[in-house]
């Protein structure tokens, strides 16, 4: 199999976003080629999405995307994977190069769900669940952060403070990451230990409170793959894909013999790390996929970073921090740079490729990385993605 | 054939599902046994369904949760939901019923209407305190 | 002052009425939002900051910023009887209004929540302050409220539960009005309402001073 490198990115703001859907993703498409220094030549793209059926009422978007952007005679697709379409799209465009069905491959992930209201966005988001054992209820992705933060915080004694902590991290990362959605600074004076906390940051989904949860966003992100044995032609020096590992786990997490296992995220990453051929202490920095900040606590101890239990400690310690041992989520994260269901795999993978270059924002970047992790999850952790990327 | 009357039914209990082969119980429904391979067949053509199984009764709460940003249709300040292990083993998602759920709690589960949406009524398990 | 006769027959009288106290809430961002009682001297630069926002032709900005200014200017030029307007800033800057009247000792009736700052909770709060002043300054026992954004709508009608009035005619117009009733406001109050009282008075000064915001995010690129 031939080795896959990423030779150009791109990104459009995260946050509401009035265009037309395939717009948006046809703009982070034509940052990634400008990027890469070219303007055609693409053999393949493969579009990831979630919603465009069921919320914009728009199907067969790459076909769209080719189009809207002049890369017929492409080949195209569209990936749905939930919220892992973006890894999952990238790991069909690793499979192409890989096989020698294409050379180079487009990889674009675009949501746009403000077109909706948020309830509706949260019903769409839902549909993922069990239609009789889970959606009937009303059941929704955030109730089930809520149920797993509880069992967590009951069984490992993690306290509703350090969340807290990690969202005035996510919110300081993404201020100075010029495609994150939320803006506004968050303060532990403001969100913790403020007078007014109970109504500044009320309980959303009991223990989370509204600053432990992603906000609801429109956005696109592309990266241009190609042969690492052709990847000279381009403008910049090719990151390499070094591992990718995917895992599935129960369709309804209540069926899982530990609420708490998140196993599909620990068999992704020790697939990734196997083909990496290298384990989390060589890992630099990773983007995990916190739509509730729960879930940066809880991979982080899958993914092998610290054992189980104990991320609490590394969170007082500041070593997730931008300059701490291994930074997490240095692009604000889905907390903070935003979460377009179908781009965000996709957005870890840009913000990999941007560290791992040199080329993130002074105060967010990572002094010398070599290898980044990238952990995209889908339904509850049902279906996850890893990623490693390597800096040769 | 179904009689008229139970063509017209409305059917408001929630049901775990059991092998007709090995007595394996599920919830939800699988298509096939896990233990045994058997086949299930909602449409009792090829294959006969798996006995349904009336799912309710004694149960302990695992974990919980209270939202307040409620999908749309449900019009609302908040929902409480729990999910429960009953005796059998079986675990299911419910409405919670009480005031103050806590981790641990015996409760008692009752099917019931829990969600109206377009042309259908959802029944599922609502989580109550047990009788005394 | 010196009235003209034609001016005092248009001029409905002015009751004494108890004014908002000011408090201070200390957002998310850790800064605090002043709110305050507006001044009739206030509302020429409150016009100045609604003004753009009329032509934002999404989440009904464009409505709900026309009517503001028209209830705003018509309390300017005393065509309104007992209104009252609260605004909230942030570091001076005109954050959120909201705006109101009293029907009579008992009653209030809702006009608008307009909110330029987002991200913060802004419009959620002023929203309560509002009810706020309804219900523990004018110690009234219902107010009316109608929506006309969706948001609005699922905002105040589903959080605070409020009941429906069918037959009441809002002054708005549209719909059969809601209506908050203390009952209501004593129960979502602890989830809703916030606020530090008395302001300190380097805080408080900092609201004596509205400033005009120079970016709004409903507008991208705006320039004033
Ligand atoms: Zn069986």
């Amino acid at each position: 199999m031939r080795e896959v490198g990423i030779v150009g990115i791109g990104h459009t703001k995260f946050g509401r976003l009035d265009y037309d859907l395939v717009d948006i993703m046809a703009w982070s498409s034509l940052e990634a080629l400008k990027d890469a220094g070219i303007e055609g030549g693409i053999d393949q793209v493969f579009v990831a999405n979630m919603g465009a059926g069921a919320v914009n009422n728009q199907t067969g978007i790459a076909s769209a995307l080719v189009s809207r952007i002049f890369l017929e005679p492409a080949m195209a697709e569209t990936v749905e994977n939930g919220p892992a379409s973006g890894a999952s799209a990238v790991k069909c465009g690793y499979l192409a190069i890989a096989a020698g069905m294409a050379d180079t491959v487009l990889v674009t992930g675009g949501e746009r769900m403000r077109e909706t209201t948020g309830w509706k966005a949260t019903d769409f988001v839902a549909t993922l669940t069990h239609p009789d054992a889970e959606y009937a209820y009303g059941l929704t992705l955030p109730a089930y952060g809520g149920m797993f933060t509880r069992a967590y915080m009951e069984r490992h004694g993690l306290t509703e403070k350090h969340l807290a902590m990690i969202a005035v991290k996510a919110h300081r990362n993404a201020e100075k990451n010029p495609f994150a959605h939320i803006e506004e600074t968050a303060s532990i004076d403001g969100i913790w230990d403020g007078p007014h906390r109970e109504v500044v940051n009320p309980v959303m989904a009991d223990p989370l409170r509204l600053y432990d949860l992603c906000p609801v966003s429109d956005g696109a992100a592309s990266v241009v793959l190609t042969a690492m044995e052709t990847a000279g032609r381009f403008k910049k020096k090719p990151i390499r894909i070094a591992g990718i590992g995917q895992a599935t786990d129960t369709h309804c997490v209540f069926n899982r013999e530990d609420l708490l296992d998140l196993k599909a995220v620990r068999l992704a990453a020790e697939r990734a790390y196997a083909m990496a051929g290298i384990g989390p202490k060589e890992i630099s920095l990773a983007e995990l996929h916190d739509a509730f900040l729960i879930l940066e606590v809880a991979e982080s101890e899958e993914v092998g970073f610290f054992p189980k239990g104990e991320a609490k400690k590394a969170i007082e310690r500041g070593e997730t921090e931008i300059a701490g041992r291994i930074p997490i989520n240095t692009s604000g994260g889905l907390k903070a740079k935003g979460h377009p269901v179908g781009a965000t795999g996709v957005s870890q993978i840009h913000e990999i490729v941007k560290q791992l270059r040199g080329e993130a924002e002074e105060g967010r970047r990572v002094k010398n990385p070599r290898y980044g992790l990238a952990v995209n999850f889908g339904g509850f952790g049902n279906n996850v993605v890893a990623t490693i990327l390597a800096k040769e | 054939m179904p009689t008229t009357t139970e063509l017209y039914a409305v059917d408001r209990n929630v049901y775990a599902f059991r092998c007709p082969e090995c007595g394996a119980l599920y919830y939800p429904a699988p298509m096939v046994c896990r233990k045994c391979r058997n086949r299930r067949d909602p449409s009792v053509t090829v294959y006969p369904d798996f006995e349904k199984v009336p799912l309710g009764g004694p149960c302990r709460l695992l974990t919980w949760t209270r939202i307040y940003a409620l999908p749309e249709g449900i019009d609302r300040p908040s929902l409480a939901f729990g999910v429960v292990e009953f005796t059998n083993g079986i675990r299911a998602v419910g409405v919670l019923m009480t005031e103050k759920p806590k981790t641990g709690a015996l409760l008692d589960a009752r099917a019931g209407l829990v969600r109206e949406l377009v042309g259908r009524d959802c029944y599922g398990l609502q989580l109550f305190d047990p009788s005394p | 002052m010196i009235l003209d006769e034609l001016e005092k027959r248009l001029r409905p009288p002015a009751r004494a009425v108890p004014s908002y106290p000011p408090k201070v809430i200390v957002l998310a961002s850790g800064k605090p939002l002043v709110v305050r009682q507006a001044e009739n001297d206030d509302i020429p630069i409150l016009l100045e900051a609604i003004e753009p926002l009329v032509r934002v032709r999404k989440d009904f900005y464009d409505i709900v910023a026309a009517r503001m200014y028209a209830e705003l200017l018509s309390q300017y030029l005393h065509r309104t009887l007992d209104p009252y307007c609260l605004i909230g800033t942030i570091d001076g800057v005109i954050a959120s209004i909201v705006n109101g009247r009293m029907i009579d000792e008992k009653r209030g009736m809702s006009y608008h929540t307009l909110t330029i700052h987002r991200g913060l909770r802004c419009g959620a709060h002023m929203f309560a302050a509002k009810m706020e002043h309804h219900m523990d300054v004018l110690k009234q026992e219902e107010v009316f409220i109608v929506a006309e954004s969706y948001l609005g709508f699922k905002r105040w009608m589903i959080e605070y539960q409020l009941e429906p009035r069918p037959d009441f005619q809002h002054e708005l117009g549209g719909v059969g009005s809601y209506a908050l009733t203390r009952k209501l406001y004593d129960t979502y109050k602890t989830r809703l309402l916030a606020g530090t009282r008395p302001v300190p008075p380097e805080v408080l000064r900092t609201a004596d001073t509205l400033i005009l915001p120079d970016e709004y995010p409903q507008i991208p690129g705006f320039k004033r």
